[in-house]
């Protein structure tokens, strides 16, 4: 290779690596691509510095051309931002510029938001809005603050622990009712006598409500009270709610049959029925035709206390499903009752109130019982 | 002493200015200066690519160990970059051009000199500050800059894999994240300021090749007052370039 040829090739190839180095250098500073300038005031801006990047949408999209001061003190820190050109698109009258650090230590850059759709495109040297820098100082203030109350929190908790110390210390010794309490054997035995004599007697009473009902039962059929059971058209309360539905199914009834009280009962405040007879339209239809459930729904007229209606329109009901099952062959768990009382408007007679069986499909989900009013039950003993 | 201290200055005044004189007006000597061009230029391409390797090797190791201690790991591209094309590319070139390119020309005047040589050119109507001095000199100064390039490059290069030998890191990735945030203030006058080497080699080299006096004895201190002073010199004129640079280009 001839001395010039050497020479030459040496020449180009360092030309080459400065020509790279440039290239490399000038693409980060945007001196090869088309940029415009954006303005940001801030009042600090947090040791930013000249040839920082500048982040749109997290992408780096430009660099801090220049930071200058301000000439008079109640003016800003300006922020000369270089950005791409293709960032006019995002770049709105509305865009923040805001200066945040890369992790806790690392350099400071200039984040622009976008702008919304409807706003006007940044022209070349306008100012657009910024927000102020969260800076590390404010940061570790606020955390010493939190501190601090952290320190009081725990100072609390730790004369607290030693009161609650102090306490159980007290009551351990048997100092005080609740240390006495706490250390009195014979108090413990006291109350394990007591308990044991208060389960005897609850054994006794149990028997004793037992009797009772059976004594009610004979007087039922006593010939002194029988006539005003019978005159009631049932004798046993508590199989009013047993069959008692909350609300409706859902849905519609497949067939409806509807009675007025006054062709089905004695008068105009019993239970007793009259002409049964009349129910057996819908007792053939339930025992011929398959379905889901059937609910006879029984309301009182308007006339009378509320609360003995909804009483007397339970017990019809409950007379009216007994007739029915006892009566014709089907699943009775699928008829259920339901008295609502005192109804305006709906009742054919405005007096005597109306009986009406309802009839759904199959599939018809049957309702939740109505709960039953609280009744005493037997609690086990309690060991001691 | 201090009347030899100042009577040097003196005399490295004049020679410049004969030099400068020379050089500045036709006819030039181009085949000399091409012939220079390539003994300072291609010539030390090898050394130069090699010491910049090893450089480069060498500050990818310290750096990756310091910077790991700091918890700053993702800051080594940077401080690589920042390093060679700033600091060590250029004074590292300048020393040891200093080193080849001082001795040769201390030691090649200086044998001319004491051989009587330059008296020869001299008699035969050629200017030996045209000649000699300048062609040496402006030699220095073009190729300086560009061995440089070729150090920062190697170095880098180098500095790379010795990294990615340890670690995977894409070159792609390592030359984009070290040169984020740079500038070209941060390149170029770090790399051009090495002219002003060039022109401390050649001109410290030349003007101790030519003011030999004595035997073999005289080549052999001109050779080494070369070499010491022109690296001595470019140290120090490395203070006050840094110092320029930083407030021309802030």
């Amino acid at each position: 290779m001839s001395r010039v040829a050497r020479l030459g090739a040496f020449i180009v190839m360092t030309l080459a690596i400065l020509a790279a180095g440039v290239f490399i250098i000038g693409s980060k500073e945007y001196l090869f691509s088309s940029t415009y300038q954006v303005k940001a005031l801030f009042d600090n801006v947090a040791g930013l510095d000249t040839g920082a990047d500048v982040r749109v949408g997290g992408v780096h999209s430009g660099t801090v051309q220049s930071i200058a001061l301000p000439h008079n003190p109640g003016e800003k820190v300006t922020v000369v931002m270089d950005l791409d050109n293709s960032t006019h698109e995002i770049i709105k009258h509305d865009s923040v510029a805001s200066i945040e650090t890369e992790g806790v230590l690392g350099s400071q850059f200039v984040a622009l938001s976008f702008g919304s759709a409807g706003q006007g495109e940044v022209r070349n040297g306008e100012t657009i809005q910024s927000e102020p820098p969260l800076q590390m100082a404010d940061l570790l203030k606020k955390t010493s603050g939190i501190l601090d109350n952290s320190q009081l929190a725990i100072q609390n908790t730790v004369q607290a622990t030693a009161h609650l110390n102090d306490v159980s210390a007290k009551i351990d010794s048997g100092q005080g009712t609740v240390g006495a309490l706490v250390n009195d054997k014979q108090l413990y035995s006291n109350l394990q006598q007591t308990t044991a004599t208060l389960h005897e007697t609850m054994l006794q009473a149990q028997t004793g409500v037992t009797d009772f009902q059976e004594n009610m039962e004979a007087l039922k059929h006593n010939f002194f009270l029988s006539g005003y059971f019978k005159k009631r058209g049932y004798e046993d309360s508590a199989g009013l709610a047993a069959n008692k539905i909350a609300a409706l199914p859902q849905g519609t009834p497949l067939k409806t049959f509807t009675y007025t009280a006054k062709q089905l009962f004695d008068s105009r405040d019993t239970a007793k029925l009259k002409n049964q007879k009349s129910l057996n339209d819908g007792g053939n239809y339930l025992a011929q035709n398959p379905f889901g459930v059937a609910v006879i729904v029984v309301s009182a007229g308007m006339e009378g206390d509320a609360q003995k209606d909804l009483v007397l329109t339970e017990a019809r009901a409950m007379v009216v499903r007994e007739y029915l099952v006892e009566n014709f062959g089907f699943d009775d768990s699928q008829l259920k009752t339901l008295g609502l009382g005192k109804q305006a408007g709906a009742n054919l007679d405005a007096d005597w109130g109306s009986v009406q069986l309802l009839v759904f499909p199959a599939g018809t989900v049957i309702p939740a019982d109505k709960p039953a009013p609280a009744a005493i039950t037997s609690t086990p003993a309690v060991p001691f | 002493m201090t009347n030899g201290f100042f009577e040097w200055f003196g005399e490295l005044g004049i020679f410049s200015w004969n030099v400068l004189k020379a050089g500045l007006t036709p006819p030039y000597e181009w085949r000399e200066l091409v012939r220079q061009l390539d003994e300072v230029g291609s010539r030390s391409l090898p050394l130069v690519a090699a010491a910049g390797a090893a450089i480069g090797v060498v500050i990818s190791m310290e750096a990756r160990y310091s910077l790991t201690r700091f918890g700053a790991k993702s800051m080594f591209p940077t401080t690589l970059v920042y390093s060679v094309i700033q600091v060590m590319g250029p004074i590292m070139t300048g020393l040891i051009v200093s080193g080849r390119v001082g001795a040769g020309i201390g030691a090649e005047l200086a044998s001319m000199k004491v051989t009587e040589q330059i008296d020869a050119v001299e008699a035969s109507a050629i200017n030996p500050y045209r000649l000699l001095a300048a062609t040496r000199i402006l030699a220095c100064i073009l190729m300086l800059p560009l061995l440089t390039l070729a150090a920062d490059a190697s170095g880098l290069l180098m500095g790379w894999f010795a990294q990615a030998m340890v670690e995977p890191l894409s070159f792609h990735q390592f030359i984009a994240s070290g040169f984020k945030g740079a500038k070209l203030s941060d390149f170029l006058p770090p790399t051009f300021k090495t002219a002003v080497y060039g022109l401390i080699i050649g001109l410290i080299a030349c003007f101790q090749g030519m003011r030999t006096r004595g035997g073999a004895e005289g080549v052999g201190r001109a050779a080494t007052n070369s070499v010491v002073l022109a690296s001595l010199f470019v140290i120090l004129a490395d203070v006050v370039l840094v110092k320029f640079i930083l407030v021309v280009f802030p």
